[in-house]
């Protein structure tokens, strides 16, 4: 096996002085002297209206206020995969809090009272809050407009109904399946809405300059995107790519929540219609909840058939996706699940419909994870339960179904090398899942639950990373990457990357979050992609500016370049140990000849990854025929939970989980990785909840009473197992691992709580409450 | 976040000075003290006073002490002082408890326990520990020095018997003259902080007598004599635990809101009672009290 130098090794985040010592700026934090100016939302009062007439002049009269703007004043679309989406109401409003105008003024104050005196006249439309009333005969129309939206080859939208994009799998003979199986499982599972509560809230502040210049500073996953789709938007404007920047300060958490274009745009537009002036557009907490995206609700269908040994037969998945108000990323969210609803298993008969349905509550979106948890929630659950009606265990069920390199996949692509079966075996090893636990309080009980899990990247076939790597006179690298640094050490892995290349130590790299005009090109930082995508680039850039190296000592010394390496920031060669060359010492300014002259120059590398195997060409009635995903990465997971008969409040005692890295470039950041995510997991397991009242208005956009784990509730042990079975297409044999560690938790933790107290909960959040009402209903069935 | 409300501000360094300025301003005055109740509403714009008087500079006001067998909490005592007050650990154990279980250690650190009953929001902690331990509120105006039992003082959710010219001073308790020991229950969604959906304090007495009251689950915090009577007139058993459970029914009006059905709160009430009760007598048993 190959030794690394830097790769594989817990190298200190590059970023890491930076935010520890205060220096780090985020989007607020900026400077942008007296002229600027505040931007306040007017909000729809409604979930679903037509706006008849807006009076902005009282608003207007209110000191220091510069301008307000409506919907008039934009009338463009915009959307990442489908462009259903608009930069304030036109004449509809979709969901209760939506951007109706905007006022900006000299202070934040004088637009917040402004904002309060823009006057709207409203006439109420029916509306529609659950994606099952909006796919009934007669179901209002949020988007009358539908057949006419643009949107990517691979969605299929049905005109004039809710349906915004319908993705099917039809692969071998599902009833002929079903005839075969021993026993057939049925059954309907719902998970609610969730928010990401990233700390920061979205910030944009963008300045349109006298010259035509626009310049957007904005909290984001997806600068180049954002430039991207805010040209296309304003391209009636006469507004070209070039003339839109992006610079990306650092991020206080993204989850999903800053990919693709929301708020931002708002900044951008406004900015437009006041040149010269920087212009802020800060949300706040309660509209983190409402007004960006969510993830997705969902109502799943699922039956599952299996031989009497547990063999899966045939699977029948069918999801409706409470897409909310605007579809133009969620869309994908629903499409990457339609693809993948089989789970990590091998299942030779399938049947998978998965409906993105129009509802008037905010607008769904990516969310770490893309639809994985939701659709895993039933999956894994109903797992447990045929195996408990086979009286098969639980991890021999999943041992005999897990799906093999080289298997298919439900659209019928070979699944790529995996550690499956060793991820299994490691929890269940780690977790001691044979020995039964008792306790001795007879209040409390004790559970046991086992999850799988896997994941694809969702991405457009030719979604591409790039990098510049530039070296300075001392042999120090700056390395110009445009992927975002999150908080999962994006950074620190890109510099382990050309550190391993080029043998130059991470702590001479520097690497920074984007400004897209000195950056070269990333699609987003999502999908999990960034650290295999943008991975690929640097290694590449790393290889061509070490390329250029050899080039110029073969070329000066007259050395055979495959003899010759790096190491130590010199270049040396195999074959004359003598020779040594100090990169410092030619890597700007060239290497002297004999005769006075010199060769070489700036040594700048140059790196460009877009995945060429992938394609969305297939039979949209079967899924049959394309590559649409690059590949899957898998794990598996256990927990052990005490719950308390009396209040149905769980403990979770430890949780055991591994997952297959391919190869974990910084084994301290994918273990920081699974801690977090089986942290986020279980907050949504059982204590997130997004509660909507009848007029679709979020009641608990707050933390008040939305709640995330405090260090209080965090569990007594978190063991964090990796797992490496190369990805042959992977840098170092890396593959993405950020948003998978939260997708088995909610499916496992039901699991132990049918296992602790023989109780079967099918809908999301597994709340104290939900446990113990429905051990109350219980005992009193018992009791008749 | 910015405040688009205007609003005065002034800083007496005196009582008599700040008890001139609320008989001036009346209700178009509020009182800031910690200020963790009365800046949201301000920021939300649901009462914005004319005038807000911060109290903070009037030390007088800051005292935990015995004074005549009775012990007095000024209004400017926060949370975090209670927690670190051996007097308070000493004589009123359960408020000790329930200080600990209010938000969290930087909403401790501001909020105080008087402002906790004027903002009296029927969710607030402070309430059960005072009535089980019949405390006094004191008041001071123009007019003079009024005192108000506990039991009197919430009105209704949000309201108390506070006159429109009136500051708290302080309260008073009463230190029983028998061994007495309490517990105090708080219902959460999880472990982080979180505002009470049902709460229950008891205090045990050496005598026999007992006193319990329910938080959280009416408009306003209250003591049940009906469950004290069928106690001290049966004695503490199992049983008679048992039937106070059922009692419950009665006594307390839950309701259905965005923190909990009222199924789930009735049931916690009676569960967080019987473990207030078993955990009182545990502790009345101990020569001393200890709690976390």
């Amino acid at each position: 096996m190959e030794e690394y130098k830097y790769i594989g090794k817990s190298v200190v985040k590059v970023d890491g002085k930076e935010k520890v010592s205060g220096a780090a700026l985020y989007t607020d934090d900026l400077e942008f002297g007296p002229n600027m100016l505040y931007a306040e939302i007017v909000e729809g009062p409604h979930a679903h209206a037509m706006i008849l007439s807006i009076d902005t002049s009282e608003a207007e009269q209110v000191p220091d206020v510069i301008a307000v703007v409506t919907g008039k004043d934009f009338p463009y679309n915009f959307g990442l995969y489908m462009q259903d989406r608009y930069i304030f109401a036109q004449d509809r409003v979709r969901f209760f809090g939506e951007q109706i105008a905007a006022v900006v003024a000299r202070t934040p104050q004088a637009a917040m009272k402004a904002a309060k005196l823009v006057k709207v006249k409203y006439s109420t439309l029916p509306k529609v809050l659950s994606p099952l009333d909006a796919i009934k005969e007669g179901a209002d129309l949020i988007h009358p407009n539908l057949k006419n939206y643009q949107h990517v080859p691979w969605f299929f939208p049905k005109p004039d109904t809710n349906v915004a994009h319908h993705r099917k799998i039809r692969k071998g003979d599902v009833d002929k399946g079903f005839a075969d199986a021993d026993y057939i499982l049925e059954d309907t599972y719902e998970v609610p809405r969730f928010s990401h509560c990233a700390i920061e809230f979205h910030a944009a502040v963008a300045k349109y300059d006298l010259s035509g210049r626009l310049t957007v500073w904005a909290s984001s996953q997806s600068p180049h995107t954002q430039r991207n789709l805010f040209a296309a938007a304003f391209a009636p404007l006469g507004i070209k790519h070039n003339d839109v920047r992006v610079i990306a300060p650092h991020v206080g958490g993204g989850f999903g929540s800053k990919a693709g274009v929301t708020m931002e745009i708002i900044a951008a537009a406004i900015a437009i219609k006041v040149p010269g002036h920087p212009v802020k557009v800060l949300w706040n907490r309660e509209r983190e909840f409402y007004n960006t995206y969510q993830r997705l609700g969902v109502v799943t269908k699922l039956k599952i058939g299996v031989k009497n040994d547990g063999r899966i037969t045939a699977l029948k998945h069918d999801l409706y996706w409470d897409a909310g108000a605007y579809v133009e990323y969620g869309a994908n969210v629903v499409n990457a699940v339609g693809l993948s609803a089989i789970g990590p298993y091998r299942v030779e008969n399938a049947s998978i419909d998965s409906f993105c349905i129009y509802t008037n509550l905010p607008p769904g979106g990516p969310y770490r994870g893309f639809g994985y948890s939701e659709f895993l929630f039933g999956l894994e659950s109903h797992m447990t339960r045929i195996a408990k009606h086979l009286g098969i265990d639980d991890v021999e069920i999943r041992r005999r179904n897990a799906i093999k390199e080289g298997e298919l996949t439900a659209y019928g692509a070979h699944m790529n090398p995996n550690g499956l079966l060793q991820a299994i075996d490691a929890v269940a090893k780690e977790i001691k899942w044979n020995e039964k636990l008792k306790s001795n309080d007879p209040n409390i009980a004790i559970g046991k639950g086992f999850s799988l899990f896997w994941k694809a990247p969702a991405m457009p076939p030719n979604a591409s990373s790039s990098c510049f790597l530039k070296f300075n006179e001392d042999a120090s690298i700056n390395l110009l990457v445009s992927g975002m640094d999150l908080g999962q050490g994006f950074l620190t892995v890109m510099a382990q990357i050309a550190a391993e290349v080029l043998q130059v130590p991470t702590s001479k790299i520097r690497t920074e979050n984007p400004d897209t005009d000195r950056n070269p090109y990333e699609w987003q930082t999502v999908a999990s992609h960034i650290t295999w995508g943008c991975g690929n680039a640097v290694r590449k850039a790393a290889i061509d500016a070490r390329d250029q190296i050899f080039d110029l000592i073969v070329r000066t010394k007259y050395l055979p370049k495959d003899m010759l390496y790096m190491d130590d920031e010199k270049v040396k060669c195999k074959t004359d140990p003598k020779f040594e060359i100090k990169l410092k010492d030619f890597i700007i300014n060239g290497i002297q000849m004999e005769d006075g002259t010199f060769k070489g120059g700036p040594i700048i590398g140059r790196g460009v990854f877009m995945p060429e195997f992938t394609s969305t060409n297939a039979n949209p009635e079967t899924s049959q025929g394309g590559h649409p995903n690059v590949h899957y990465t898998v794990g598996a997971a256990a927990v052990i939970i005490e719950v308390d008969k009396q209040t149905g409040k769980i403990k979770v005692k430890r949780i055991v989980e591994a997952i297959d890295a391919g190869k974990a470039l910084n084994p301290s950041l994918v273990k920081g990785q699974i801690i977090g995510g089986v942290l986020q997991g279980l907050s949504t397991a059982i204590y997130e909840e997004m509660k909507f009242d009848h007029r679709g208005k979020m009641l608990n956009p707050n933390f008040t009473d939305y709640k995330i784990p405090t260090a209080l509730d965090v569990p007594d042990e978190i063991v964090p197992i990796i797992i490496e079975v190369p990805q042959p297409d992977g840098p170092f044999g890396a593959r993405g691992v950020g948003e998978h560690p939260m997708i088995p938790v909610a499916p496992m933790i039901a699991n132990a709580i049918d296992d602790a107290l023989g109780i079967r909960l099918n809908s999301m959040p597994l709340t104290a409450e939900k446990i113990c009402l429905t051990m109350l209903e219980r005992a009193k069935k018992e009791k008749k | 976040m910015a405040i688009p409300y205007e609003f005065g501000y002034v800083k007496p360094t005196s009582l008599q000075e700040a008890i001139e300025l609320k008989g001036k301003f009346q209700k178009e005055a509020r009182v800031l003290a910690g200020g963790t109740d009365l800046v949201n509403e301000i920021k939300k714009g649901f009462r914005v006073p004319e005038m807000i008087i911060d109290v903070k500079g009037i030390s007088e006001l800051s005292k935990i002490e015995i004074v005549n067998g009775q012990l007095l909490i000024g209004a400017l005592v926060t949370f975090s002082d209670i927690r670190k007050s051996q007097v308070i650990i000493d004589n009123m154990n359960i408020l000790f408890e329930a200080a600990g279980m209010v938000a969290s250690n930087g909403v401790r650190n501001r909020a105080t326990m008087i402002g906790n009953i004027c903002s009296a929001v029927a969710c607030m902690d402070s309430a059960a520990p005072l009535l089980v331990h019949e405390a006094t509120v004191h008041t001071a105006s123009m007019d003079g020095k009024r005192e108000v039992k506990i039991q009197n003082w919430f009105v209704d959710n949000r309201k108390t018997a506070i006159l429109d010219n009136e500051l708290v001073t302080h309260v008073s308790i009463p230190i029983p003259t028998v061994k007495y020991a309490g517990a105090y229950q708080k219902m959460m969604r999880y472990s982080g902080e979180d505002l009470s959906q049902a709460n229950v304090g008891v205090l045990l007495f050496a005598n026999g007598d007992c006193h319990v009251a329910f938080g959280s689950v009416g408009p306003t915090p209250k003591r049940s004599l009906k469950i004290e009577n069928l106690l001290k007139s049966k004695g503490i058993s199992v049983a008679t635990i048992e039937e106070a459970k059922e009692m419950i029914e009665t006594v307390i009006a839950p309701i259905t809101d965005v923190r909990a059905t009222k199924e789930y709160r009735m049931h916690m009430t009676k569960v967080m009672f019987e473990r207030a009760m078993q955990t009182a007598m545990e502790r009345i048993k101990m020569p001393k009290i200890i709690t976390k």
